[in-house]
């Protein structure tokens, strides 16, 4: 947008450290908590403004090849499906030259139907999420408030997924800390 | 062939499939014993229906099951199946989104319909969670998230879209929650049917979501409410309508608040619903905990409330209470009450009256969490404390000067949550402002809080800006 002066990397992120939280089976209820992994996010806004993100976990990708496990906090690349309901992105906000601190959770192991198996089987592929040797956290940002768009428009993407402008990204070597 | 419940699959064990679950939630769909399932056979067990109910839902079942459905997507007619793919802890789909606390109805993959993309199968997969915990948009609410869903609820609203994928009739899918899609809707509809025949068959008011609203959140005081329960046996009685006001726009309507409910809840929710099946078979503990507990709780928050909206001096706090109890016998039946209830519930000791089970579970889950000793138990200790003195004889001064004390004591050890980490100066400064005004209405209190916050986020820049900011305006952290 012309006279925009915020820059893609306005908006920083740190893994400080991934944590395992245990699972755990409720005797009495019989209901199951998966154990979770929690990322410690560090970020940063080196701009004279503040800046808009998304709080919460809203995809979570792991290719088994180069065992890259990328949580995004971003629609970007999600599919509209039919379901009970959309849930939309938590959004916060961070002040110009501040920090902040927030806690991303994603189960430790994620189950997708397999692409490998004979046609029309249902079949799936567990992937444990403590296998991978590198983590990706994404986060959506943009310098503007999420509001809803109410413009007629043919844009196959989820309304955050429009409203994002950049990602904050942080790499490091997988290793949970127990 | 058309409706099957997944039961073992390749690349995962038959233990991570609730088989018995999804079969449960279609005998309460189907409202009779006609619903069965056929032995296992490549994973899967054919549903089985003899319909005798002539209701909407049973219509729909019997349609799913008993329907060779052979749609024409483009390439000619083809066979399509349902199946039905209860919890699975950690199911993800194709694009990363994690189908925890949803359900979803994937087409078959070659259908080109919206969805299909992730599903890998020429089957309409009925996928829902069976431990969820997710809130809806209640009707007559303009959008209020406060609805549960029971996993009957859930699964039908996924074979609602599931009907319509298998007849070629999908409606419109929009990119928006509120309004509601017209395919949502139309899911939305068909849901409410069924909350509406669970209602009655319970026999009590059912509670609608709203047809125009597909916008939802995870976390939902779904389960048995104590409170609830031991109120009228309803969730809109006024006791507990009012709660809600308080949770709602007392409470949750900050960001700390809100984060503060969702720990409540969870601890909340991990004894409420077992004490519930407790009171079943113990109703005088019911009958105990109504006017030893929970009246009580309803006149503490309620002298809150009045006092957030002006800093009460004691004589001011005293005439409140003082007010709320002019019938002086009614306050004595009250004390006794409290008194039989304080042995198990505040002094955490056992009682012969209560139930060992009660007990130990409330020693287990209940006492432990400082979000259910803040929110619960201390205001109640309060409350028996205050009405102590007033059934002594105290004046109104002298109540409100206990009173005002024991706030004082009470309100800065708020629990503090992570959640104050990721908020911004401005916001930590916002969030503040409303502790003090409905909370931490003294300097004693405000200096307390204030150092506690300073000594959990000792590198919290927005925390450490609005606390010095708000230092050098008031002086009250020196």
């Amino acid at each position: 947008m012309k006279g925009r002066k915020t820059k893609p990397d306005d908006l920083k992120a740190s893994i400080e450290a991934v944590e395992q939280v245990p699972g755990y089976t409720d005797e009495k209820t019989g209901r199951k908590t998966p154990g979770e992994l929690e990322f410690v996010v560090r970020m940063t806004n080196d701009s004279d403004r503040t800046l808009h993100y998304i709080s919460d976990v809203r995809a979570t990708r792991y290719d088994p090849n180069t065992k890259t496990l990328v949580v995004a906090l971003s629609d970007e690349g999600r599919e509209l499906v039919p379901g009970a309901m959309m849930k939309l992105p938590v959004f916060r906000r961070i002040d110009p030259g501040a920090t902040a601190e927030i806690r991303p959770r994603i189960p430790d192991r994620i189950v997708k139907l397999s692409r490998n198996a004979p046609p029309n089987e249902v079949a799936f592929e567990t992937h444990q999420l403590s296998e991978a040797e590198n983590v990706v956290v994404e986060i959506a940002w943009a310098d503007v408030p999420y509001y809803k768009d109410t413009r007629a428009k043919d844009d196959k993407r989820l309304p955050a997924a429009r409203w994002e402008q950049h990602k904050a990204r942080s790499t490091r070597p997988f290793k949970s800390r127990a | 062939m058309a409706l099957f419940i997944l039961q073992d699959a390749a690349g995962i064990g038959s233990e991570e499939i609730d088989t018995l679950q999804a079969f449960v939630d279609l005998v309460i769909i189907a409202n009779d014993d006609g619903v069965g399932i056929d032995d296992p056979a490549d994973g899967k067990q054919l549903v089985t229906y003899t319909r005798t109910l002539d209701g909407e839902p049973q219509v729909r079942l019997d349609e799913l099951v008993n329907t060779t459905f052979e749609p024409d997507y483009g390439d000619g007619p083809v066979n399509v199946d349902t199946i039905i793919v209860p919890a699975l802890i950690g199911f993800t789909l194709e694009d990363g989104s994690d189908v925890r606390h949803n359900g979803k109805a994937l087409p078959p993959a070659s259908s080109g319909l919206p969805g299909a993309g992730q599903n890998t199968t020429e089957n309409c997969l009925a996928l829902y969670d069976t431990q969820q915990n997710i809130c809806l948009a209640r009707d007559g609410t303009d959008g209020e998230i406060t609805l549960p869903i029971s996993n009957p609820v859930l699964l039908y609203h996924e074979l609602s879209h599931a009907f319509r994928i298998v007849r070629n009739e999908l409606l419109d899918l929009t990119f928006e929650c509120d309004p509601a899609s017209p395919e949502e809707n139309a899911a939305i509809i068909d849901e409410n049917d069924m909350r509406t025949q669970i209602a009655e068959r319970q026999g009590v008011t059912a509670e609608l979501r709203d047809p125009n609203n597909h916008c939802g959140s995870v976390g939902c005081d779904s389960g048995c409410c104590i409170i609830a329960t031991v109120a009228s046996k309803s969730l809109t009685s006024p006791q507990v309508q009012f709660l809600r006001s308080v949770r709602d726009h007392f409470v949750r309507s900050t960001e700390v608040g809100y984060a503060f409910f969702q720990q409540f809840f969870y601890d909340y929710y991990s004894f409420s619903p077992q004490v519930c099946t407790i009171m079943l078979g113990n109703p005088h503990v019911s009958e105990r905990l109504l006017e030893g507990y929970i009246n009580p709780l309803l006149d503490f928050w309620n002298i809150m409330i009045e006092r957030s909206g002006g800093n009460f001096n004691d004589a001011e706090l005293g005439a409140s209470f003082v007010r709320r109890h002019e019938d002086r016998a009614a306050a004595a039946a009250r004390l006794e009450a409290l008194q039989r209830t304080v042995a198990y519930w505040l002094q955490q000791e056992s009682d012969a009256d209560a139930p060992a089970e009660l007990i130990e579970l409330l020693r287990e889950r209940a006492w432990p969490s400082e979000y259910i000793q803040w929110a619960l138990i201390n205001p109640v200790r309060i409350y028996n404390n205050v009405l102590t003195l007033f059934l002594e004889g105290a004046d109104e001064t002298a109540i409100g000067s206990m009173f005002n004390s024991e706030l004082d004591a009470w309100t800065p050890e708020f629990p503090i949550s992570d959640f104050w980490a990721a908020l911004s100066s401005e916001e930590v400064v916002k969030e503040l402002e409303f502790c003090e005004n409905v909370l931490l209405q003294s300097a004693t209190s405000r200096k307390r809080f204030h150092q506690r916050l300073l000594d959990r986020f000792t590198d919290i820049t927005a925390i450490d800006f609005a606390l010095n900011g708000l230092t050098a305006n008031t002086g009250v952290v020196q």
